[in-house]
């Protein structure tokens, strides 16, 4: 390894009991390769006491070149040691708390030169996953965490029936209709490489397919207008959009500011940025393309919604 | 401390003790209150009949007891501040408030100019665009405080920063606006208002981490500064990791026989598991002093409202925001709760929004009937939208409360328009609706968040008037001057299970007084907040607040 290549960042997430720790248990014990691992709690890792060399109550070091660090309150601290230790480690993995965002996380490797983007992994307890997806109090926690994954892994297939298996797949497909399913596999490592962002292998030999044709249980609706947003309308607009819009992504104009703009919405959260360079030229007014579930309000009344957030046109 | 008798006579002594409410006379030994009366019954305690009248134009109350307050307090002032509002520094100097760009510029100029090492960072803090009629700084403003000095303003919030060209450039961030947590300028490049832990990690790795370092004996030391200028005499530190080098410096700091308030600092709890916290508790308790107190530990279990992550019940925000962040989990919290109160430890719970409040409220509802523990004093903390059936269950529950009584005035015109609404803001830190229910509760500042200064806070409990004039449910929820000073000493020692110790003055109790110039019972309840404050008497200490 040169001192130069990045290291490869998985961020792993998901919610409490979704099978985090188990994971990464797995992961440390293995040694497949050299991994530096943050955990949330410490006290939850359980590690064969032969493979520990040494153990600071913040830092425990394995036989096998991994290390497992405490996040504590010192997260940034402790991950800017780790990247101080050039070549020491093949891989930087992190896992995000049962609440967080793990893409919040994962952006570190977009913004900092010593690491790269590998994947980020979000576990779901398949027998739960279902139910939180929709649960009042964190339904929202848990679909956020979806929203910019790589991978879905299902943990606790044994523990379901087809049926409940099917349940799982079809409500994590609700929320991110594109993203890749996969399994914990029961008595192995996970390999982090397959599940990365550019896999040199796909992950199974036999292709998940559960037969089901998932474009039929979505609906797209486009939004196209001249003219301009105005953005606090817009913001009440966005969030007047029923629940059964899953996505929604395209250019619009914001009043008031010189250059379109990109509007990207999942699961309720939305941004609004200017397209970076790179992008082809974007048109002057406002295409937008929306993924809903297939009980998703008629085009016009999603129109009207928008439309109540357009700038009066002026008269010449 | 002597073992001499002192007897002190005051111009007035507001004791905050119901059955002997008014004296002119406090006899003091050993660091404690002998007797406190009128002249014809001290003067029997005061050795040769001397009495020491230097307060004789001075008005004495309990020392104040801030409930919930901060060491970053101590920490920042060892960066210019750049908020909006008149402060007053550990020095007693009243820092004028920034209240424009230039000014905020110009503030920034003149201790980039005195900076010594031209490479060094210059980092500032206490700014918010809401005091400014909602401008942002931009990367360009701060270009004008320098473009070879990395600058670097931290806001009030804590969680969003400002930064100038060089530093996102340093960072490799100008660039970067694809990362939630850079914001785009008009030109498409970043703006310069960073915020988020990726943003985070590559500034502070680019210029390290001005706060990172650890606390500080000078950080302590500032922090007890700021205290006896503001006539705290008990503080708490209501979120710490508490290591090893902390607690070893916080021993060390209140050993000394000249450090003046006393200290109660609070577990974080998401630094540990409960069972370490528990340990470390455990172990804690008997390495305190009379000027240490531990036993506490906190849980935060949502955001802030004004940054859009306090958790709501429906209707959620007023301008139709999502819902806020759980920092833990709905289903963690009564197992936390549970374990923690098993173990005999008080708690105290962050929860800003009402849905937040809710969960708690449920979790110690849960923990109390499986283990009924009389007198736990679980407090909630800021609870700053909780309705009266909610209060209605604290009351059930013997749950404490301590509402955050500067939101009024800092962030009560936000609410108005865009948190909350006119209703729900009108019963924001619904201190009215705690009295009339009889919930036991206390007022704070959460310094450095809103400045220390507890006769300010009882102002915004009293007035309920934002910053830009509106009165927020005034005739329903406004404290008598008298009940809000109850609020900042024996309510606040209540909450933190000290009320034995400190709060008021009567026989027994520490001789901790705060020293006014005048008596914020007979002036006008508008001017409660500019009562001066001469100093403080921590066990029987005496201490003239700088004045700079």
């Amino acid at each position: 390894m040169t001192q130069s290549a990045p290291i490869p960042l998985t961020v792993i997430g998901g919610f409490l009991g979704a099978g985090k720790t188990t994971l990464l248990n797995r992961l440390l014990a293995s040694g497949h390769t050299r991994c530096a691992v943050l955990v949330n709690d410490f006290g939850e890792v359980n590690i064969d006491a032969a493979l520990i060399k040494s153990h600071d109550g913040a830092t425990m070091s394995l036989t096998n070149g991994c290390v497992c660090c405490s996040i504590g309150s010192g997260f940034l601290d402790t991950l800017g040691r780790l990247l101080d230790e050039t070549g020491r480690f093949d891989r930087i993995v992190i896992e995000a708390s049962g609440v967080g965002d793990p893409w919040r996380i994962a952006e570190i490797a977009l913004v900092e030169p010593a690491l790269r983007l590998d994947g980020v992994v979000v576990l779901a307890d398949a027998s739960r996953i279902a139910t939180l997806i929709d649960d009042r109090q964190v339904g929202e926690t848990v679909r956020n965490q979806f929203a910019r994954c790589d991978v879905a892994l299902l943990s606790k297939r044994d523990l379901v029936t087809d049926a409940q298996l099917e349940a799982a797949r079809a409500a994590i497909r609700l929320v991110r209709p594109d993203v890749r399913i996969e399994f914990v596999s029961p008595d192995s490592a996970p390999d982090l490489a397959m599940l990365g962002r550019r896999p040199a292998v796909r992950f199974r030999a036999d292709p998940v397919d559960d037969g089901i044709d998932h474009e039929a249980d979505f609906r797209r609706w486009t939004y196209r207008r001249n003219g301009s947003f105005d953005r606090n309308r817009l913001a009440a607009a966005v969030g007047a959009l029923p629940p059964q819009l899953l996505r929604l992504k395209g250019a619009c104009r914001i009043d008031g500011e010189v250059r379109p703009q990109i509007l990207q919405m999942v699961s309720r959260s939305w941004t609004l940025l200017p397209p970076d360079g790179s992008n082809e030229q974007i048109a002057d007014a406002i295409a937008l393309v929306g993924v809903g579930t297939a009980d998703l309000p008629a085009d016009d009344e999603l129109d009207a919604i928008l439309d109540g957030a357009l700038v009066a046109p002026l008269a010449a | 401390m002597s073992s001499d008798t002192v007897v002190y006579s005051a111009r007035k002594i507001v004791t905050m003790n119901p059955s002997r409410p008014v004296a002119t006379h406090v006899a003091v030994r050993d660091g404690r209150i002998v007797a406190v009366g009128s002249e014809v019954e001290i003067a029997q305690f005061a050795p040769g009949g001397m009495i020491d009248d230097r307060f004789r134009d001075k008005v004495l109350l309990p020392g104040f007891v801030e409930g919930h307050s901060h060491i970053m307090e101590g920490m920042m002032w060892s960066l210019p501040y750049v908020g909006a509002f008149d402060r007053r520094s550990p020095e007693g100097k009243v820092v004028s408030g920034v209240r424009d760009v230039d000014a905020i510029v110009a503030r920034l100029r003149e201790s980039e100019s005195k900076m010594s090492d031209p490479k060094a960072p210059l980092f500032a803090w206490g700014f918010d665009p809401l005091h400014i009629g909602s401008y942002m700084l931009t990367r360009q403003d701060l270009d004008r405080v320098s473009t070879t000095r990395p600058v670097m303003v931290i806001h009030a919030s804590f969680h969003i920063s400002n930064v100038n060209t060089l530093v996102l450039e340093r960072a490799e961030l100008l660039r970067a606006t694809d990362i939630s947590g850079v914001v785009a300028g008009t030109d498409g490049l970043a703006s310069g208002v960073l915020q988020g832990i990726a943003a985070r990690f590559r500034v502070f790795r680019v210029l390290g981490n001005p706060l990172s370092s650890g606390i500080t004996l000078d950080d302590v030391t500032r922090y007890a500064a700021s205290a006896c200028v503001q006539g705290v005499t008990t503080i708490t530190d209501l979120h710490n990791d508490l290591t090893d080098p902390t607690i070893e410096l916080y021993a060390t700091a209140t050993r000394s026989p000249d450090f003046g308030v006393r200290l109660v600092p609070a577990l974080a709890s998401v630094s540990h598991t409960p069972e370490q916290a528990i340990a470390k508790i455990a172990a804690l308790r008997d390495g305190g002093n009379d000027k240490l107190h531990y036993g506490i530990v906190k849980l935060v279990v949502d955001g802030s409202i004004q940054g859009f992550t306090a958790r709501l019940r429906w209707p959620g925000y007023h301008n139709g925001a999502a819902n806020g962040l759980w920092y833990i989990a709905p289903e963690e919290l009564p197992r936390l709760v549970d374990l923690y109160h098993r173990a005999g430890i008080q708690l105290h719970i962050h929860t800003n929004g009402d849905e937040a409040t809710e969960l708690a409220l449920d979790a110690v509802e849960k923990a109390q009937v499986a283990t009924p523990r009389p007198d736990h004093r679980h407090t909630l903390q800021h609870c700053q939208m909780a309705d009266a059936a909610q209060f209605r269950r604290m009351k059930a529950l013997g749950v404490c409360v301590n509402l955050f009584a500067n939101h009024v005035f800092y962030w009560g015109d936000a609410h108005y328009a865009l948190t909350m609404g006119p209703e729900r803001a009108g019963h924001l830190d619904a201190t009215g609706t705690a009295l009339r229910i009889g919930v036991p509760f206390s007022i704070h500042s959460d310094a450095p968040v809103t400045p220390l200064s507890p006769l300010f806070t009882a102002w915004c409990a009293v007035n309920r008037l934002s910053s830009s004039g509106r009165k927020l449910g005034h005739e329903t929820e406004a404290l008598s001057v008298e009940q809000a000073l109850a609020a900042i000493t024996i309510g606040a020692a209540y909450t933190l299970k000290l009320d034995d110790l400190v709060g008021s003055i009567e026989c027994g109790k520490y001789a901790d007084f705060a020293v006014l110039e005048d008596d914020p019972l007979a002036i006008a309840p508008e001017a409660l907040k500019d009562v001066p404050v001469w100093g403080t008497v921590v066990g029987g200490q005496v201490r003239k607040a700088p004045r700079a």
